[in-house]
């Protein structure tokens, strides 16, 4: 997938070198103030790629040493966060994927940053390890005050826990807004209706789109159900089950990119 | 903020890793190797050119039965073969003493080849061959006698007899040609008069030891020195020439002066004296390994990545590199002498270290006398711009091409293809190769005042085309991993 997802992250880094445009980081150009722009920035790009000959309290020491004022302490505390502390004095190399890519956050997080990149968090991982690393997400988000920035191609991951999105199509951004709006934005009145008999609500009411025997959709403002229902009722239909159709992220991509085209 | 921190993190990640180990006890193991070797390789025979082989001698009577000495076509081969026979019997005889041997193998065995010529050969001569024999029996009388200073005693007087009467001719012409062949003749006969003398007040028996091979050189640089008297103008070709020439004169008469041994490679000070280019090379491997891996391992594993997110310039990163690469190498260079140091006592035990290095010293024509540890540290410094430059193209390599295999592999063939590179310099007279940089890396040359490869070369000039060399380098490497784009892994 190309569509330049990593090169941003790395643009955003300083690891490749911004041909027009700029990136400031609180403040601080990328470019300009390098230092003191990632001075509050950790960050996973691509793998999680670890020294696999050391330990992962190792990596993490080495990582310690290049910031002022880590303590033993902290990397404990962080080391507890990702839930590694059984493992942590093991080589990297012994590590499964899941495990390294916490102790990818670990390190990137160490240093209190206000910013945390993530390039494709769980790619790799299992749904178990998806579960985890969401909860520990949305959990380093809350404690540790930090904003955190995630590239993925998997719009149903980014669904659960995202608050923002900015969805880039081939190399240009397309769209940046919260996930809700995006989703309110690009909503249509459907409701979806479970009844007895499809057939027999045809004859009732037109413009239905039936999904099989037994449901069908119908494109009616939220105001108009009741009367719908009353109406269905008097003809004697079972009604099982209406609800308002949800939209997923997924839907409001493929609305808004126009499919996936690589141009 | 600092820059100690990341070189702090590099001496980690080096240490953390087993190559260095693994390295460092293949050397140890190759060390104690070579000790050995060394070891054995000098403690063989004494008797250099005497070694009896009843196999062979039986073989030599057997091919010469074969032989008819009636036949001129034979005849030469079997005069050979018989003296040959003849000269290894009388050796096996006389083996008791060494200086025995040496008079026999320099003194009887060209009358041995005369006497079987005079017997077989084309001019039969029986008058001869009597005459010839009775000098024989006359050595072997006074071989049995056991006073080697018998010998010696007689070239002292010949010698002097002989100086008598050159000195005597010298008064009576005028020619200059003759003259001059007077000179050269009484010059020899002086130097045949000094070597007996330094034999009997030395008690130097003759034979094939350091002592003796003292001697032959002293005779030798004699000699050849005497052939440059009369050149006025010398080129640098014969400068060189003469200077070592005075370099054998003066290190003979210091060996002969002492009674020291100051070539012998059996002893721990005898190979520390030549640490470098004995053993120069495993270090300049592990140097260059660590050097050509800095850098590019860390793009090769995706942790570069890691290293430049951190909130250090790219230029500093590099840098704590560099700076890592040349505490390893000084470390590196640390442990392997202490290694040798170590080893080579135990081999050899640790009391030569007490000798002094002596080492000819062209400015003042004279032998100066050097701690072996102030030597080592003289040593150390003079192949320091090799081992640094060796380390710079490895490291600039691996940081231009993020290739390990290629910078270890073109450093390691830059080391190797020096010695012939220089050699074809010099040997063509190639004057544009004394600003290439393997002709200025190693300072060694200009140790002791000794004159350089080429005309017009000084240390000065070396230092400054290394350093050259260095930034030639390092420059781009700086520049371009500045500037460097980290691509997709």
């Amino acid at each position: 997938m190309v569509h330049g997802k990593t090169t941003t992250i790395k643009l955003i880094l300083g690891l490749q070198s911004i041909t027009s445009g700029k990136v400031t980081i609180n403040g601080y150009d990328i470019e300009k103030e390098f230092t003191h722009a990632i001075k509050k920035v950790g960050a996973i790009v691509e793998n999680p790629d670890m020294y696999m000959y050391l330990s992962g309290y190792q990596n993490l020491k080495l990582v310690a040493n290049l910031y002022k004022g880590i303590t033993k302490e902290r990397i404990d505390e962080v080391v507890k966060l990702v839930k590694l502390e059984n493992r942590i004095q093991d080589k990297v190399s012994k590590y499964s994927l899941g495990m390294r890519q916490r102790l990818g956050i670990a390190q990137a997080i160490l240093h209190k940053p206000n910013l945390l990149i993530l390039d494709e968090p769980t790619n790799g991982l299992d749904p178990e390890g998806i579960k985890e690393m969401r909860e520990l997400l949305v959990d380093l988000a809350e404690k540790e005050k930090m904003a955190i920035l995630i590239s993925s191609h998997n719009l149903a991951e980014l669904d659960n826990f995202c608050t923002k999105v900015c969805i880039i199509k081939n190399g240009e951004v397309i769209e940046t807004s919260e996930i809700s709006e995006i989703k309110k934005e690009t909503s249509q009145n459907l409701q979806l209706f479970e009844v007895a008999d499809v057939n027999l609500v045809k004859n009732i009411i037109k413009d239905i789109i039936v999904i099989d025997h037994h449901r069908f959709k119908i494109n009616v403002p939220r105001e108009n159900v009741p009367e719908m229902i009353e109406k269905l009722v008097e003809n004697k239909i079972k009604i099982y089950e209406v609800k308002p159709e949800e939209k997923t992220l997924e839907d409001a991509f493929f609305e808004k990119t126009g499919g996936n085209v690589i141009e | 903020m600092s820059l100690s921190n990341l070189v702090k993190n590099e001496l980690i990640k080096i240490f953390k890793k087993k190559t260095i180990y693994i390295t460092m006890v293949v050397i140890f193991l190759l060390f104690i190797f070579m000790n050995c070797m060394f070891k054995y390789a000098n403690s063989g025979s004494e008797y250099d050119y005497y070694l009896y082989n009843e196999n062979y001698i039986n073989s030599l009577r057997a091919d010469l039965e074969t032989l008819n000495p009636e036949k001129p076509s034979d005849v030469t081969v079997y005069i050979d073969l018989l003296s040959e026979i003849q000269l290894s019997e009388m050796m096996e005889q006389h083996k008791d003493a060494e200086w025995k041997l040496a008079i026999i193998n320099e003194r009887i065995a060209p009358y041995i080849t005369e006497r079987n010529t005079y017997q077989y050969g084309a001019e039969k001569n029986e008058a001869q061959v009597q005459e010839i024999n009775q000098e024989i029996d006359a050595l072997l009388a006074k071989l049995d006698e056991n006073d080697w200073k018998y010998f010696a005693r007689e070239d002292l007087t010949k010698a002097e007899q002989q100086i008598e009467e050159l000195n005597a001719q010298k008064e009576q012409t005028e020619d200059k040609a003759v003259l001059e062949n007077i000179e050269i003749e009484l010059n020899n006969a002086q130097m045949e008069k000094e070597i007996a003398e330094i034999r009997l007040n030395k008690e130097i028996p003759y034979g094939t030891n350091y002592l003796n091979r003292a001697i032959s050189n002293l005779q030798q640089a004699h000699t050849n020195l005497a052939n440059f008297k009369n050149i006025e103008e010398l080129t640098y070709e014969q400068k060189l020439e003469y200077n070592r020439y005075l370099e054998d004169q003066a290190e003979s008469r210091y060996i002969l002066e002492t009674g020291r041994d100051i070539h012998n490679t059996n002893t721990l000070k005898g190979i520390l004296e030549n640490f470098y280019s004995q053993f120069g090379i495993f270090l300049i491997v592990v140097v260059v390994m660590i050097a050509g891996t800095i850098v590019s391992e860390e793009f090769n594993k995706g942790t570069i990545k890691l290293l430049l997110v951190k909130p250090y310039t790219r230029s500093k990163i590099l840098m704590a590199k560099a700076i890592t690469t040349l505490i390893m190498m000084i470390f590196i260079i640390v442990v392997t002498l202490v290694m040798q140091m170590l080893i080579g006592g135990i081999i050899f035990g640790f009391d030569s270290l007490s000798e002094p290095v002596v080492a000819y010293n062209f400015n003042t024509n004279t032998m100066e006398e050097m701690n072996i540890f102030a030597n080592l540290g003289v040593q150390t410094l003079t192949q320091l711009p090799m081992i640094i430059l060796l380390a710079t193209l490895a490291f600039a390599i691996s940081a231009l091409f993020t290739n390990s295999t290629l910078a270890i592999a073109i450093s390691l063939l830059g080391f190797m293809s020096a010695s012939i590179i220089n050699q074809l310099a010099i040997g063509y007279d190639l004057q544009f190769m004394k600003y290439f940089v393997t002709m200025n890396w190693d300072l060694s040359i200009y140790a002791n005042g000794a004159l350089p490869y080429m005309e017009g070369m000084n240390m000065t000039m070396s230092i400054i085309i290394c350093v050259v060399y260095f930034l030639i380098m390092m420059m781009p490497t700086f520049i371009v991993f500045k500037k460097r784009n980290i691509k997709n892994i």
